[in-house]
């Protein structure tokens, strides 16, 4: 029996004829995840070796949420394993109820809403798991025949394809099909290009980004003059999802909002404060299509819709899932799965091309060593920067190491700070004035 | 799942093999964990979970694998994954990978490990782990009532079976818990978190934190330096002489050196030179070593590597000198080290890598100092210690650098990152602190800097390695501090020069 059939009937039960009286549900909730996936990886110009072999991966698990009659709270991540039998999952049950908890704000399962339309599914990539896979096995052949003849190359490619089944007690049933596929690969462990989404990527994206990786791969073997004081810092795509994944998203969990551990108090969101420059917007969009970051329901049961996280710098909500919502006052909000959904938008963003042309004397910062160790708090960073990119006078000429210290906050408030579209990513570029020196 | 169920699972999708010509590894895993969350005096989470599973590692008899994994123990899906693993395998080889036919050579293991809990899990209810675990929250709570406080607990029992081909079979059971506290305190306008944790095999440490309170009074005192950190100036950047706290040495002796000797980076390590490890290199001054092997109770613990071998303990440094390497049976050969059992995986669902367990890095030259219970009067004590043995520099400042927040190597060029909660100066009679900035350099040039230790060996900095995507428990530390000479390719950050 399927882990959702199994535990829909089992909670059910609980609810209107429960075994014991103690057992008895108010309400439930089920999350299941069933996925298939295959991956194959390169480790130092080798394809599928033995650390990276061509896997397989099934897998059929979720999590139980339960309100208990006496209004307590349980919740359980739960897995089909060997249990299809029954006396299993009631001892499971009694477990969950010695789990239970006190948590009125937890207690409440939405009721179900129209759901929105979001393609999240590609066929294509349904087509791998069933057994198509040459595509994966070519792509890497591909990638080790057109590298750079001296780099080191690393990367790996994943396809994966199942279900997701949201049920409630208050009669949500949902289940959609959904898909994903990530590849990336780097040259000497330091440059890298990746792509990640519901849909296969595009010759044409592939090839660009092959394109962009090997150029900035070239431009790496140059040594370029250091940086000065008035230099420029530009954070490539990747750094700017970098940087908000450190210090904005955490800021904007409603739980750590409301528990005081933010950057910004509750009060400063209800007054709409100022704490990005007013060209800046950022919000939560689980609707565009193929995107990683898409869904149609929350593991909650809650619809997926925009939200609008900070609007023309303003302070607008932080994300609130649904015990969240119910201590904000407010409906449950989208929320962002990792960094994937969350959107940065700027009203003055020119394209990248346009953009480089114009920097007289910049730095592109790809990575940072020890990022996850600054304080999301304060906003300060004091981070070194090796293998960085030197600009000069509108081009890209070569390498050099720097070491980057300022806020964040400061550098979203700035009004110096600007935005350039990149092709080839959700992410722009941030153009920055902050404390860069020679590493 | 316990020992024996496993061993029967892996025993029956080892007879699915029979056939093959080539050669099968099977992980089978089981896992139970309860974790508990109190944020601000109320429970935000309490969470059981299990889950199980094993994976089909399979080898042609060229030596190109394949890979299948799944958590749905139905009957028939043995059958199906070990079908699945041999045509991946196949068609691997048939791309031209890389062939290694090292897992041939393997030793012969048969073993089955007692479970080394001192309290089984779940021989304390939930119930009563909750109680334990708001008593923790709520007295850290009266006792720093303007903090925002979060205490965590966490228990985990990993159930392993490992078997291959040639008959080899081992089980064995890794016990793990954590009680954690987390506080945020605001100053001046600004805020700042500590986290600090007590970590132990099982629900034991709950009982000895409320016996004790070592933990409590070491986050009340983290709690007081953060908030003294929220107003402290920033130092110049510049090349300092430290002091660097267990936690920091951990974090320096795992990032950048315990993954330069990792048998699988040869290639890109500094470590490395054409690909082999080069032993015999002088990397630090005579009398520094670095160990890596599990210890039993330990955050880190694992007797047997995830490929089914014995874990030895292995000196990397001994006197200064490079002499060894963590190798795993699939790249140990190549990059000129022996063999220590140093594969690890998150899970049955991951290829094993080889990795640390617990890292210490040691000194012969040890200056004697008695652990106090007080954060500030231990270091007024190193500060006397220092004085007393013409260890600090007239004129410059000795920089004391507390706390691990975690950080990042690039063991190819050797750059290395670490960040610590904050910053005292112990040539000043005033103690002044500093904002905490990034601790950074070269890792050969970090290594060659330290001079000596401070105090008797601690080794129970905890952590996560996330070494090729996976999460895997490390563990390490060093004596309680160690002292780090200037030197110019070694730097903290801060506001320009």
């Amino acid at each position: 029996m399927k882990l959702v059939k199994l535990l829909e009937d089992l909670l059910y039960q609980a609810q209107h004829a429960p075994k014991k009286e103690e057992l008895r549900l108010s309400d439930w909730r089920i999350l299941v995840n069933e996925s298939e996936a295959v991956s194959l990886g390169i480790k130092d110009n080798s394809a599928g070796g033995v650390y990276t072999p061509p896997s397989y991966l099934q897998g059929e698990s979720g999590e139980v949420f339960l309100v208990w009659a006496d209004g307590k709270c349980s919740q359980a991540s739960v897995q089909l394993g060997s249990h299809d039998d029954g006396a299993y999952w009631q001892q499971e049950l009694e477990q969950w109820r010695q789990a239970s908890y006190e948590d009125p704000d937890a207690a409440h399962i939405p009721s179900p809403e129209p759901l929105p339309l979001v393609v999240v599914e590609d066929k294509a990539v349904q087509a791998i798991i069933a057994g198509e896979d040459q595509i994966l096995f070519d792509q890497v052949r591909r990638w080790l025949a057109d590298k750079p003849s001296s780099a080191k190359m690393q990367g790996s490619i994943q396809a994966a394809w199942g279900y997701r089944h949201v049920r409630t007690s208050t009669g949500l049933s949902v289940t959609y099909p959904h898909s994903q596929f990530v590849s990336w690969y780097s040259f000497d462990s330091l440059i890298s290009g990746g792509f990640a989404k519901r849909r296969l990527s595009r010759p044409e994206e592939q090839a660009k980004l092959w394109e962009q990786t090997l150029s900035l791969y070239e431009a790496m073997q140059v040594v370029a003059p250091p940086v000065g004081p008035q230099t420029q810092v530009i954070l490539a795509p990747a750094m700017t999802e970098d940087m908000l994944g450190q210090f904005i998203l955490p800021n904007f969990s409603g739980d750590r909002v409301m528990e005081g551990q933010g950057a910004f108090p509750k009060e400063k969101f209800l007054e709409n404060k100022l704490v990005f420059h007013p060209d800046f917007s950022l919000l939560i969009d689980p609707l565009q299509a193929l995107e990683l970051g898409s869904y149609l329901v929350t593991a909650e049961g809650v619809p997926a819709e925009r939200t609008v996280l900070v609007r023309d710098g303003k302070l607008q909500t932080p994300f609130l899932r649904v015990k969240d919502s119910v201590r904000w006052g407010a409906k449950p909000t989208a929320i962002p799965q990792g960094m994937a959904g969350l959107y940065l938008q700027h009203k003055a963003e020119i394209s990248w091309v346009e953009a480089l042309q114009d920097v007289e004397d910049g730095v592109l910062i790809l990575s940072v060593l020890g990022l996850h160790t600054q304080e999301a708090v304060s906003g300060s960073y004091s981070l070194s920067a090796p293998h960085s990119l030197r600009i000069m006078k509108g081009q890209i000429v070569g390498k050099t190491d720097v070491k980057l210290t300022g806020n964040f906050f400061a550098d979203m408030a700035a009004p110096t700070t600007k935005t350039a579209k990149s092709e080839l990513d959700i992410y722009p570029y941030l153009m920055i004035t902050t404390g860069v020196q020679t590493l | 799942m316990e020992q024996k169920e496993i061993k029967a699972l892996v025993h029956s999708v080892l007879a699915e093999t029979r056939a093959f010509d080539g050669y099968v590894i099977v992980r089978a895993q089981s896992r139970r964990e309860w974790s508990m969350r109190i944020s601000n005096g109320r429970f935000e989470r309490v969470s059981t979970g299990e889950d199980s599973g094993f994976g089909v590692q399979a080898f042609t008899k060229n030596g190109a694998s394949g890979f299948a994994t799944s958590d749905v123990l139905a009957e028939g899906v043995g059958q199906k994954l070990v079908e699945k693993a041999i045509q991946l395998a196949r068609r691997n080889e048939a791309i031209g990978t890389k062939l290694n036919r090292t897992i041939w050579e393997a030793a012969l293991v048969q073993a089955e490990e007692a479970n080394p809990a001192q309290k089984a899990f779940g021989e304390v209810p939930l119930v009563e782990l909750e109680e334990k675990v708001m008593t923790l929250h709520s007295r850290l709570r009266d006792a720093f009532p303007e903090g925002v406080w979060q205490t965590s607990y966490n228990q985990v029992e990993e159930v392993w079976c490992i078997g291959r081909t040639d008959g080899s079979m081992v089980s064995f059971v890794i016990p793990r818990a954590v009680v954690m506290h987390q506080g945020t305190v605001r100053d001046q306008g600004k805020a700042q978190s500590t986290l600090i944790h007590r970590s132990g095999m099982d629900a034991s440490v709950l009982f000895e934190e409320l016996a004790d309170h070592r933990l409590e009074r070491k986050a009340l005192d983290r709690a007081e330096f953060a908030k003294a950190v929220c107003g402290a100036p920033q130092l110049p950047s510049g090349h300092y002489p430290l002091i660097i706290d267990y936690g920091l040495a951990k974090g320096l002796a795992h990032e950048a050196f315990g993954h330069a000797v990792e048998s699988d980076h040869m290639n890109e390590s500094v470590l490395g030179e054409a690909g082999k490890l080069r032993k015999g290199l002088r990397v630090a001054r005579p009398g520094v070593n670095i160990i890596d092997g599990p210890l039993v109770g330990d955050w880190a613990y694992q007797p047997y590597s995830a490929n089914g071998l014995v874990r030895q303990t292995v000196t990397i440094v001994r006197d200064g000198v490079l002499e060894a390497g963590l190798g795993d049976i699939f790249s140990a050969e190549e990059a000129g080290m022996p063999v220590t059992g140093a594969g690890r995986a998150e899970s049955y669902g991951h290829i094993p890598l080889p990795r640390m367990s617990n890292i210490r890095l040691l000194v012969d030259r040890m200056l004697p100092l008695t652990p106090l219970d007080r954060l500030m009067d231990e270091v007024k004590a190193v500060r006397e210690t220092l004085l007393q043995h013409d260890e600090l520099i007239e004129g410059e400042k000795n920089l004391l650098l507390l706390g691990y927040r975690g950080g990042q190597v690039n063991p190819k060029t050797g750059d290395f990152v670490f960040q610590c909660d904050g910053i005292i100066d112990v040539a000043d009679p005033h103690l002044p602190i500093y904002q905490p900035s990034i601790f950074s350099g070269k890792i050969l040039s970090a290594l060659e800097a330290i001079r000596g230790g401070l105090g008797e060996g601690c080794y129970d900095a905890i952590g996560t390695c996330g070494k090729g995507g996976q999460s895997v428990a490390s563990s390490g530390g060093s004596h309680r501090y160690l002292l780090m000479d200037a030197d110019q390719q070694v730097s903290l950050g801060g506001e320009h020069a």
